[in-house]
């Protein structure tokens, strides 16, 4: 096998009700401001939950409008504003726009793909039938959609495809764009994800599964590891990063960000909504081989922390089983209750969470833990943020399907 | 409806269509359709906001050979005089 090449991250975009760029996101969380919000984007009177965390529509297309960006599909729209401003960091913008040519991969993931283009063709063909129906109905609402206009937009000459792997689709994303690099068949790669939940069909089909929260008080209605914790509280965003090959990165004297040293992924093969915690540690196992280090070099789990019932006792099961011993002192954090579950976009979101914690040595706080469930047994972050004792961290992400992802990420200290 | 109202009503709708930055008070008859941000995949979406904002039917095919907005105006006043 050829020898592994190492991984960093050179470009970070984010595009999340906290915020919509990385400094006020970041700024943000550690002040502990919460973007959950009661929903504004359609009437939610027929609706059990009433809460989530939803960009700011106006700065939205502000932003959109100031980079000469054309609204298409709201998971379009800022995927393309996370990818530019991940791109620009790096200083991968050549030229433009019109931009020239750059041999770059695009992997993005997403849960519901270009969501708002699908409601609104069926809400079209519902009422005037297929004559209602736009003729570029296809091209706008496929889910790969999201990293052809991305390839388009910012030419990027390498492979572009989406991964559908509910809400562990970035951090497959993110997983393959390492393996590519890592491996010597990419030296760059954009990935990252998005997603946009509020509209009346997908967020009605969440509401309807019954695991979100019914809380009414958007500041509180998401709750990891709390034992008040009543369900999941959905939220909408995109983020992307740059990743290349050290080499390539050194080359041309490009800032990085972090390195990324490990990934792993597993299926449960047992129930399409309930978690295993065996599968979650096998997981965490392989990421651990794949990174090369064992449990007591973990500083910081960036948990996957939904806020259900289910997923953060199991979880909390994982961690122990994977991590045995060394899982009594490592922090625990969970992003969501920030700015709920961003589902195919919660991993890169989390997963910037968890680089910018490396960088400025901050392990954020975790919102509304008031009283840890003793189902719950890990050492987890409170409302204030901790210092961060060990350079690595580990992003844990868990979706729909028994999918299991985990990413290990390692302060760049040059 | 005249052509000028047309001309006028055109900038608005190409204006939701078009995928390009444009500056589109400076659209006048002359302009061509092409220069606009129009392709051969975005023609289509504007072909469909035409005939939706105006209630007339026609085939995409029927606008071969218009090249410019004075043009394209000139047909739909055909269009909605029938």
């Amino acid at each position: 096998m050829a020898e592994r090449r190492k991984v960093v991250v050179t470009g970070i975009g984010a595009i999340t009700p906290l915020g919509l760029d990385e400094a006020t996101f970041w700024r943000n969380m550690l002040s502990g401001v919460c973007g959950v919000r009661t929903i504004r984007s359609f009437d939610t009177k027929d609706y059990k939950t009433t809460v989530g965390g939803e960009v700011d529509s106006e700065a939205l297309l502000a932003l959109l409008q100031a980079r000469g960006m054309v609204s298409s599909d709201r998971t379009v729209d800022m995927a393309l504003l996370a990818s530019v401003q991940a791109l620009e960091q790096a200083g991968m913008l050549r030229g433009g726009p019109p931009y020239s040519p750059a041999e770059i991969a695009t992997i993005f993931g997403t849960g519901a793909g270009a969501s708002h283009s699908l409601y609104n063709t069926f809400a079209s063909f519902s009422q005037k039938g297929v004559r209602g129906m736009r003729p570029t109905s296809v091209p706008r609402c496929m889910a790969n959609s999201i990293t052809a206009q991305i390839s388009m937009k910012f030419r990027l000459t390498g492979p572009n495809y989406v991964i559908v792997s509910a809400c562990t689709s970035s951090t497959v994303a993110i997983g393959i764009a390492f393996r590519m690099i890592r491996d010597g068949y990419a030296d760059k790669v954009l990935c990252g994800g998005a997603d946009a939940a509020f509209d009346p069909f997908v967020f009605g089909g969440w509401n309807n599964l019954g695991v979100m929260s019914r809380n009414p008080d958007p500041a509180r209605a998401c709750r990891p590891f709390d034992s008040a914790r009543d369900g999941c509280v959905l939220g909408e965003g995109a983020g992307a990063l740059l990743l290349e090959s050290l080499d390539s990165a050194v080359a041309r004297s490009a800032h990085i960000r972090a390195e990324i040293c490990g990934y792993g992924e597993s299926s449960d093969a047992e129930h399409m909504t309930s978690p295993s915690a065996e599968g979650q540690a096998r997981c965490m196992k392989d990421a651990l081989a794949s990174a090369g280090i064992t449990p007591d070099q973990i500083g910081f789990i960036n948990a996957h922390g939904t806020g259900t019932r289910a997923n953060d006792e199991c979880e909390s099961r994982s961690i122990r089983m994977a991590l045995g011993k060394a899982a009594d002192g490592i922090p625990v954090g969970a992003n969501k209750s920030f700015f709920g579950h961003l589902l195919g976009a919660c991993g890169v979101i989390e997963f910037i969470a968890t680089i910018l914690g490396l960088e400025n040595r901050k392990v954020p706080p975790n919102l509304n833990l008031d009283n840890p469930d003793p189902a719950c047994s890990l050492q987890l972050v409170g409302k204030n943020a901790m210092e961060l004792a060990s350079p690595v961290a580990m992003k844990n992400s868990f979706g729909f399907g028994g999918n299991n992802t985990v990413l290990i990420a390692k302060r760049w200290e040059g | 409806m005249e052509q000028e109202e047309i001309i006028k009503m055109l900038r608005h709708i190409m204006k939701q269509s078009s995928h390009e930055k444009v500056d589109w008070d400076t659209v006048t008859r002359e302009s061509t359709i092409d220069s606009l941000g129009f392709d051969s995949l975005s023609i289509l979406d504007l072909v469909y906001d035409i005939q939706t904002t105006c209630h007339v039917a026609f085939e995409a095919e029927e606008l071969i050979g218009i090249k410019t907005v004075g043009e394209l105006a000139t047909f739909l006043k055909s269009k909605m005089a029938k």
